[in-house]
């Protein structure tokens, strides 16, 4: 991935965008499979009545004029696309993965986790404009398009999700080539290669890699720093909102357990989630005593276990996509809260979501000596 | 060539292993001849032919559906065809109600002596089918 | 002629000390019901065993956050019901319950059903922000005067199945104008009389009103219809389902919130479902193209034969879609007409076995042409 190369010698290609930038992404990936080195993409497409986008593994490449590689929303985790079509092996065909940096990100830690095989894969990202809720687009999908090409235009993004809105990752490269639209002259962008497979790439279809990217590199630089600044004060917002217990039962008090939320993540994998499972099943004399020894218990019980017991499962890879928020029918902040906490557990461990496929995953690995600050001291 | 005249369809058989496809099997060496439309699949009971396995074969393109058992009374298993029956009928009740075409779905009990009536059903189905034409499952690519 | 307990308290007030009565008398040692569970006023199921706590509960109100036969599932799941308990349930949510006893998902010993003649809910969404006085008056109204709320579930908008068949004990709610002076309590079953006995309360011996009852269930009807119809217009063939279901997200919190759906490990969430390389490469050699993940009408229609003979018609999975695709009128409305070629009532009858685990020696000859 991308700690193949080094930033400093890291240079890319101006692509010339001759009608408009879907068209011209669109032309590349026809181009690549012209010439052999892609046998399919994986690239979101509008659905025939017009109300939502999927993401459709395209053969026949005469269809490439009709994906929307910036599509408005995020109907299905990227990460999970992939995951479905390599968790059981590699196959024999060379794929290119158009995703998000976040989706890029999660296909980064599914891989780890073993639910994704990126033998075949070739990952390509862009600069994300964030993604607008899915109930926003389908009450008005033309007047959402609308408003989600006037918010790319005018870099305003405060239509998006909320974690969008907060997401100081937007342009991070996690695999193979980036399409970087920040920063490029007008009705140009760049194409970075950030490894071995990605470079190979471009130079099968004769792009030659030698144009500077400081004017990407500063811009995006620049727009993470906002966004990061932002994203502090949100979280802070949101810890005396959400924080100590009262609180964050008031948040969560509407959850009706629809495990919605478990399942659109890319991260929650498991076929059968433990909190779907036996271990939560409980004979009614259990039930009985615990309504009697606090007078009244909320059937069924420990919605709190599940928010909180997912969190502890998932927050190390958590890459912040929303894709919990916008599945939840009751409208809680759930990536909200769960983002910010998955931002302070990562920290712990210096470990950032999807940045590598070398960094291992905090719970597999250890030091000898490390943590001694949470340890008692005995004296 | 016309798109009738090309038009080959492919219909998927499950056929029940004690008279059906014993049926099937009749026809074959009475040289009694049946269009190659007909794609056999041997199961041990009509029975064992799960809703599903129609739904996922009309989904995946196949332009025709046909399930044969034993008559009822006669099942090799005593009760198996009777719930072949009314699956099958509940199963073609919801494919017509969500206006798909239940005619690309036929029951029919054949015994294992009813070589004819065999080579009957799969001629008059795949004439069937051939009129209601290719199933635009086959290359929908949002299913 | 069936026995009614009548309190001269509102509706509200009288189950509510009906509901004391049970628990202080130690005839039931726990009560379900939707209860106020937080300052804010959000509603949610709850099990309550000390009546201090019953101040908050609020047995008929218009939400349904999770239908109840499926919480009733789980608490008797591993075994029935070990202290007497009484239920306070909506219609669908108590024929629900039935049919999962009859998947072995529950027992009914040891519990007391009280239910009501049913005005319907308004959908989940509208608690986000809180359900306004004004929508609760406007809510009551329409039940007292036995008329169709417009913005209800619109699977309760249609539903003619808002008399309980198997409540011990049915409150009176709609089309009784006098809900604010008297609590009207039907003893269906020799059981509902035993617990309402010492009750204090005056005693009647009347009919549930058949007329009041049947106008209503011609309106529902009526509503029902155009539900359907409006419905009907967009099934038309495989593109008319690609449209219908196109947004589906596979999510599956339809199949979750379903209260007929309890497989621990669902079908189109097992390996059968998965799709591996060859299966991709396949496809695509027919299609073209594949959408990712595979099987969005596989598993919509296939739930739609594993449920729909016990489809009960309460709305949950509209509720919790994320993209609003009106999954309670196509089920309800598919799920009725299988139903009805087996003139077949989900949950009206405990004993009445599951037309799909039975048989006649002669039917349904004309499938066979």
């Amino acid at each position: 991935m991308n700690t193949s190369i080094n930033k400093q010698e890291q240079n890319g290609a101006i692509i010339a965008v001759k009608t408009n930038v879907r068209d011209t992404i669109n032309d590349f990936f026809k181009k690549t499979m012209e010439k052999g080195i892609f046998d399919a993409i994986l690239i979101p497409m509008q659905v025939p009545a017009g109300d939502s986008f999927v993401y459709v593994l395209l053969k026949d490449s005469s269809l490439l004029k009709d994906a929307s590689p910036l599509s408005p929303i995020m109907s299905v985790q990227g990460a999970k696309a992939v995951s479905s079509i390599t968790r059981l092996g590699k196959g024999h065909m060379k794929i290119a993965a158009f995703l998000r940096p976040c989706e890029t990100r999660a296909t980064i830690e599914l891989t780890k986790l073993e639910q994704t095989n990126l033998d075949n894969i070739t990952l390509i990202s862009m600069d994300c404009p964030g993604v607008m809720p899915i109930s926003d687009y389908i009450e008005d999908p033309t007047k959402a398009m609308k408003l989600f090409e006037n918010a790319i235009k005018n870099e305003d993004d405060t239509i998006m999700r909320p974690v969008c809105q907060i997401c100081d990752k937007s342009s991070m490269v996690a695999g193979d080539l980036h399409i970087g639209l920040l920063g490029a002259k007008k009705d140009t962008f760049f194409i970075i290669p950030s490894s071995e497979k990605g470079k190979q790439v471009l130079s099968d279809l004769d792009i030659t890699v030698k144009d500077n990217i400081d004017s990407w590199t500063s811009k995006t630089q620049a727009k993470a720093e906002e966004k990061q600044k932002k994203r502090k004060k949100a979280h802070k917002e949101l810890r005396l909102k959400t924080g100590a217990l009262d609180n964050f039962l008031d948040t969560f008090a509407q959850c009706i357990n629809c495990h919605n939320c478990m399942r659109v993540c890319p991260v929650c994998y498991c076929r059968v989630c433990y909190f779907d499972s036996d271990k939560v099943k409980h004979p009614s004399e259990d039930y009985l005593q615990k309504a009697e020894s606090k007078g009244s218990i909320r059937f069924l019980p420990d919605t709190s276990l599940f928010q909180m017991g997912r969190m502890t499962h998932m927050s190390l890879s958590c890459v912040s996509c929303g894709s919990c928020e916008d599945a939840c029918p009751m409208s809680i902040p759930v990536a909200q809260v769960f983002s910010m906490i998955a931002d302070e557990t990562q920290e712990l461990f210096n470990y950032n979501a999807g940045r590598s496929l070398e960094d291992p995953l905090p719970l597999k690995a250890y030091k000898e000596d490390e943590l001694r600050e949470m340890e008692d001291d005995h004296d | 060539m016309t798109k009738d005249e090309e038009f080959k369809p492919k219909i998927l058989a499950f056929l029940c292993n004690w008279c059906s496809y014993a049926g099937a099997d009749l026809a074959g060496t009475s040289r009694l001849k049946y269009p190659s439309s007909i794609l056999p699949i041997r199961v041990m009971c009509s029975s064992r032919v799960d809703p599903l396995f129609i739904l996922r074969a009309y989904l995946g393109g196949a332009d025709g559906v046909l399930v044969a058992g034993c008559h009822p009374g006669d099942c090799h298993y005593q009760e198996g065809n009777y719930y072949t029956r009314r699956r099958f009928v509940m199963l073609k009740k919801i494919v017509e109600d969500l206006g798909l075409q239940s005619d690309r779905l036929r029951l029919a009990w054949v015994s294992a002596s009813e070589g004819q009536k065999f080579a009957k059903v799969s001629i008059d189905f795949t004439e069937k089918i051939k009129e209601l034409g290719q199933n635009s499952a086959k290359h929908n690519m949002f299913l | 002629m069936t026995k009614i307990l009548q309190l001269k308290k509102s509706t509200e007030q009288g189950i509510l000390e009906f509901l004391k009565f049970l628990l202080d008398t130690g005839k039931v040692k726990g009560i379900f019901t939707l209860k106020k569970i937080n300052t804010k006023g959000d509603i949610a199921y709850s099990l309550i065993t000390s009546s201090e706590e019953l101040t908050d509960a609020t047995p008929f109100f218009p939400l349904m956050p999770v239908n109840a036969g499926k919480l009733l599932s789980r608490f008797t799941l591993k075994g029935s019901a070990t202290q007497p308990v009484v239920a306070v349930v909506k219609p669908c949510e108590l024929r629900a319950f039935i049919e999962l006893v009859k998947r072995e998902q529950g027992s009914l010993e040891n519990i007391l059903f009280i239910s009501s003649t049913c005005g319907g809910v308004y959908p989940s969404s509208m608690i986000v922000n809180g359900i306004s006085e004004k929508e609760l008056t406007a809510y009551w109204d329409a039940v007292k005067k036995a008329e169709i709320l417009q913005n209800l579930r619109p699977a309760c908008k249609g539903c003619t199945e808002f008399v309980p068949y198997t409540a011990d004990i049915t409150v009176d709610l709609v089309g009784h104008t006098n809900l604010d002076k008297h609590c009207s309590m039907f003893l269906n079953t020799t059981k509902g009389e035993e617990f309402a006995k010492d009750m204090k309360g005056e005693i009647l011996t009347k009919e549930i009103d058949k007329g009041k009852i049947d106008k209503f269930r011609n309106k529902r009807e009526a509503e029902k219809k155009k539900l359907f119809n409006e419905i009907n217009s967009k099934m038309n063939g495989i593109d008319g389902l690609v449209e219908i279901f196109g947004r589906c997200i596979g999510c599956h919190g339809c199949s979750k919130v379903c209260p007929i759906c309890y497989c621990k490990l669902c079908e189109f969430e097992s390996p059968d479902s998965e799709y591996d390389p060859s299966n991709y490469e396949s496809e695509l050699k027919r299609r073209g193209g594949v959408r990712v993940p595979p099987g969005t009408l596989y598993y919509q229609l296939g739930r739609l034969t594993h449920i729909g003979i016990s489809c009960v018609g309460c709305g949950c999975c509209d509720d919790v879609c994320p993209v609003d695709i009106p999954l309670s009128l196509i089920f309800k409305k598919i799920g009725e007409s299988v139903q009805n070629m087996f003139d077949y009532v989900p949950g009206k009858d405990v004993d009445e076995k599951i037309p799909l685990i039975t048989f006649e020696q002669e039917e349904f000859a004309e499938v066979e042409e």
